[in-house]
């Protein structure tokens, strides 16, 4: 038995080096801290004051310290915060990885965004008072008024659309008996691995003034895709494989016992449709929709390019910012665009963290075909069909367009457009080095928060889990903005680096990273870890030895998924890229404006070959099918 | 394996609060050197969260550990002196047999050419020759439960903690590992703390037993004094079947009580603690005895008769309308009543102790 007035025990070894590691530990930081700090916080000399005597000429100087003293405060007490846990104060190695990650996402996450929502209530750059002027300026500007509005119905027209759509397909595809259902599944969720804008040039090449179906073929000519409608209908092929995708795999896991309980005790087909498996559904089609929202309003290749006059926030936030250099309405515009995706995104969350209703339970029969009437299920295909028609219609157009001298014109067999990519080449290597880049430091970061949000339990978790996840619905038009904003000036100088370009890409594809994590350690059993804890293992050769290894292949499918979005984004290149560090997509949407279809489809095919390349070996290293990779993101 | 060192563990008014729950609530309980102590109780009564405390999973709300003499309240679990045996068993699964046992050496960085003698020795001890090659996933439970045995016992804690480490075997299986980690413990004389929510086994296993209830210890002692001597109706309840019957106090001193149950006088051995409150004896079912022949029995009536081989159990019922259960072991051809009947029911002349 202890007794209350034994002796102090004396420090174990353990004791004194967990004692000296955690000294060590805050000496490290110190360094850093005075490093960052001599180079961030600079002293310039500026003329105070010029005297003249006679014809002598006295310059004074003073010094003055150029700095963001919020930011450095900030971050201090990110990394003073998970000193007040006790948890944490026991292990070096957990507090570490709590301030990295607080850290990087104050740096990275919320003073980037920060930045537009101050800047857009600033009158004039550097201006310290609060004005309203932008605002003011946002509503006698016609074009800008018309642009809000524009991307509000834009928003709801093809989340709509595309969610009802997306729906019925993945109905059909799922628990009818419809021929053909492996191949059209693959068809109908293609359109996810082309970049956006692909597929609105793909519309053009075959529905615009030259176009292939509606020249050539119907001898068109009244009538063009650009406007609105072209918007409407591209943002619908690209967006619908994301409702099919949520919904199948909630339609494939409806318990069969459900239904068959409902129809045991008197009810009719439609009234369990309404009563059981609508309800059952509507979780996910509610996440659907509101998912499609925040990629419909967030588009900015698609309303560029197919658009026509038709201005959205995200192309006018671009006008504003980066060809009339206007940053502090650019700001204003990206506020206004960011608030109904935060909302959508706030929806979102809630929905999910609510209880889920459809749970896999082992025995339980699930996703069983249900035989249907034939005028049900004849449209169903029919509808299904016509969207795999489409993908067909867009990846042909793209790669027979590829290799034709002139598309729309002559269409003779040439290898020349290939030609023109040799040029490309710098482009596509800076963006192979950025997306590389970012897929390996957001993969990392991610696996990282993953284990932290999902193993430990300390303050203040959930607050981080929202944070690295929120940039999921902040539209790349917005980050760009946020980090030129944040970054552009004195101290940092940073904007047209490769590394603003790399770090902006890994915090904006976090989330995929973080949700890619978080699925793969929810399928390990914790006491793995506390075993190698409880036999010895420090926290660090835990995660390298049994954590690690057990989440390999989810952090190289992270590391390969922000690889994609990053090869394949265009709203947060046009701000983030200059000169020297120019991205592919971002060359390739010149030649799709300014050069000839038939190269820029060279462009677009090229980029296609290279995703689905990164897709097949996703899938050797998964262990996946096709379809089944795209689940997670 | 010889050179164990091994230590006691103190918990120290330990709690754990979840919010507002009370997980563990303010626990004191010594394990003595050497000692094997079950934690027993129901599910969320606190058991396992005591035992993660002790490894260092959890962090306790307040309240101090010990191991020996040293407090290792804020000690991380990598560098408290304890081996845990998981109910899951924990076993790696990307690596072999042997690399799961030799985990813990090559963290405590165990010069190399000491490690495979070390590994090669609790693999004979707990007779896994042949399996070290093998992945985890290829073996049978019983041998899951072996390597995760071995790989606790091979860094030489000075304590060893169970959760639950029999639950996933099967009913014979289970019952012939707890004797096989019954007997290690003892030869190696290694404290451990075990915690389980079967009465059997923790009976069978421990030499002393602290049962739990809603985050507090309701009482510690070895199996045979918690089985004749409840401190409460939890407890009696709980370490097996019983009857419980309020009884009418009639004379109470230091050597004992008399009290009347069912218009008969029996005797007690301790004196109630609270002689003016309510009073209840434990009637175990295996106590009690029905007869035909004897005219100073309780009459009572057979509601039920349940035949399962070794005893025969019936519900009766006494004429006040109390029901009792009454266990005939090994019963005799004229100790079979048919359901109806009248027959009279042989009190115990004393029990151990009164609830109340």
């Amino acid at each position: 038995m202890i007794q209350s007035a034994a002796p102090p025990a004396p420090i174990t070894p353990a004791a004194r080096k967990r004692r000296l590691q955690f000294a060590g530990l805050i000496l490290a930081e110190l360094v850093l801290l005075a490093f960052l700090g001599f180079r961030y916080i600079q002293v310039v000399q500026v003329v105070d004051r010029v005297e003249v005597i006679g014809d002598q000429e006295t310059t004074y100087y003073r010094n003055e310290i150029v700095a963001d003293p919020l930011l450095i405060g900030l971050v201090l007490a990110g990394m003073a915060l998970p000193f007040a846990s006790n948890k944490l104060r026991r292990e070096p190695a957990l507090l570490f990885a709590v301030q990295f990650s607080i850290v990087s996402l104050i740096l990275f996450v919320l003073w980037p965004m920060a930045q537009v929502f101050v800047e857009s209530f600033r009158a004039t750059r550097g201006a310290t008072d609060f004005s309203l002027v932008q605002f003011e300026r946002l509503l006698q500007i016609p074009t800008v008024a018309r642009a809000t509005r524009n991307t509000l119905a834009l928003g709801i027209t093809t989340a709509v659309l595309a969610t009802g759509i997306g729906t019925l397909i993945a109905y059909a595809l799922t628990l009818t008996d419809i021929p053909f259902k492996r191949w059209l599944t693959i068809l109908t969720i293609l359109p996810l691995v082309s970049p956006p804008f692909a597929v609105s040039f793909a519309f053009i090449l075959l529905f615009g003034r030259r176009g292939l179906i509606t020249y050539d073929l119907l001898k068109i000519t009244t009538v063009d895709i650009y406007g609105p409608v072209g918007v409407v209908l591209v943002q619908l092929v690209s967006d619908a494989p994301l409702v099919i995708l949520i919904l199948s795999a909630v339609f494939a896991s409806i318990s069969r016992d459900l239904e068959e309980a409902a129809e045991d005790l008197g009810g009719r087909p439609f009234f369990i449709l309404r009563t059981v498996t609508f309800p059952l559904v509507m979780p996910a089609i509610l996440t659907a929709a509101l998912l499609t929202f925040i990629s419909s309003i967030s588009d900015f290749g698609n309303p560029m390019l197919i658009g026509g006059g038709f201005q959205v926030l995200a192309t006018q936030a671009f006008i504003q910012m980066v060809e009339l250099f206007d940053l502090q309405l650019g700001a204003a515009l990206a506020l206004l665009l960011v608030i109904p995706a935060l909302i959508a995104f706030a929806i979102q969350h809630w929905i999910v963290s609510r209880r889920s209703y459809v749970t896999v339970t082992s025995g339980a029969r699930t996703g069983y075909v249900r035989s249907l009437p034939g005028w049900i299920k004849w449209p169903l295909f029919a509808l299904t069909a016509f969207m795999a028609l489409i993908t067909i219609l867009l990846y042909g157009s793209i790669f027979v367009g590829a290799f034709v001298k002139a598309w729309g014109f002559d269409f003779t067999f040439t290898t020349a457009n290939l030609a023109g990519l040799v040029s490309a080449f710098p482009q596509l290597r800076n963006s192979m080095l950025v997306s590389i880049g970012s897929g390996i430091i957001g993969g990392l970061i991610g696996i990282m928060i993953a284990w932290l949000v999902t193993r430990q339990k300390f303050p203040g978790r959930q607050a981080l889990d929202f944070s690295a996840t929120v940039m999921y619905a902040i539209p790349g038009t917005v980050i760009g903005i946020g980090y030129i904003l944040a970054f552009n000036a004195a101290p940092y100088f940073w904007t047209g680096t490769f590394s603003i370009i790399i770090i902006a890409y890994a915090f904006r594809r976090l989330p995929v990273g973080l949700r890619t994590g978080v699925a793969a350690q929810r399928q390990i059993d914790p006491s793995l870890e506390e075993a190698s804890l409880d036999l010895g293992a420090s926290r660090l050769r835990t995660f390298a030895k049994i954590t690690f290894p057990l989440l390999n292949r989810a952090f190289f499918a992270g590391v390969i998924y922000i690889f994609i979005r990053s090869m394949t984004d265009l709203s947060a290149a046009v701000f983030l890229n200059a000169g020297r560090t120019q991205l592919y997509t971002v060359r390739m949407f010149r030649v799709m404006t300014t050069g000839t279809p038939s190269q820029a489809a060279a462009f677009a095919g090229l980029l296609i070959v290279i995703i689905v390349l990164s897709l097949a070996i996703l899938s050797r290293l998964t262990g996946k099918s096709f379809v089944d990779l795209f689940r997670v993101s | 394996m010889n050179e164990f060192t091994t230590a006691s563990i103190t918990m120290k008014d330990l709690a754990k609060h979840f919010g507002a729950v009370k997980a563990v609530d303010q626990i004191n309980l010594t394990v003595e050197e050497g000692t094997l102590v079950c934690l027993l109780g129901p599910s969320g009564c606190g058991k396992t969260t005591s035992l993660r405390m002790v490894a260092g999973f959890e962090e306790p709300t307040f309240g101090k550990i010990f191991i020996g003499q040293d407090d290792v309240t804020n000690t991380p679990p990598y560098a408290r002196p304890t081996a845990m045996v998981f109910q899951s068993y924990a076993l790696f699964p990307h690596m072999s047999v042997y690399d799961n046992i030799a985990y813990g050496l090559h963290a405590r960085r165990t010069p190399k050419k000491d490690i495979e003698p070390a590994v090669m020795e609790v693999v004979h001890l707990m007779e896994l020759k042949g399996q070290e090659r093998k992945s985890p996933p290829h073996l049978s439970g019983g041998q899951q439960q072996r390597v995760a045995l071995a790989r606790a016992l091979v860094i030489h804690p000075k304590v060893l903690l169970f959760d639950e480490p029999l639950s996933n075997l099967d009913a014979l299986l289970r019952v012939r590992m707890r004797s096989e980690i019954r007997s290690i413990q003892r030869r190696l004389g290694i404290t451990s703390l075990y915690v389980t929510h079967d009465q059997e086994e923790a009976f069978s296993i421990a030499d002393l037993v602290a049962i739990m209830n809603k985050g507090k210890i309701v009482q510690v002692g070895t199996p045979r004094e918690l089985y004749r001597a409840p401190a409460d109706r939890f407890v009696a309840e709980f370490v097996g079947l019983s009857n419980i019957v309020p009884v009418r106090l009639l004379e109470s001193n230091r050597e004992g009580a008399a009290i009347e149950v069912f218009g008969q006088t029996i005797q007690s051995r301790r004196a109630p603690r609270n002689p003016n409150g309510e009073i209840s004896i434990v009637l175990r079912p295996e106590a009690l005895k029905l007869t035909t022949s004897s005219a100073h029995g309780v009459p009572v009536t057979v509601l039920t008769l349940a035949f399962t081989g070794p005893l025969a159990r019936y519900n009766v019922r006494t004429q006040d309308g109390t029901l009792l259960m009454v266990d005939l072991h090994n019963p005799a051809p004229d100790e079979f009543f048919e359901e109806g009947r009248q027959v009279s029911l042989l009190l115990p002349e004393s029990v151990p102790a009164l609830l109340g």
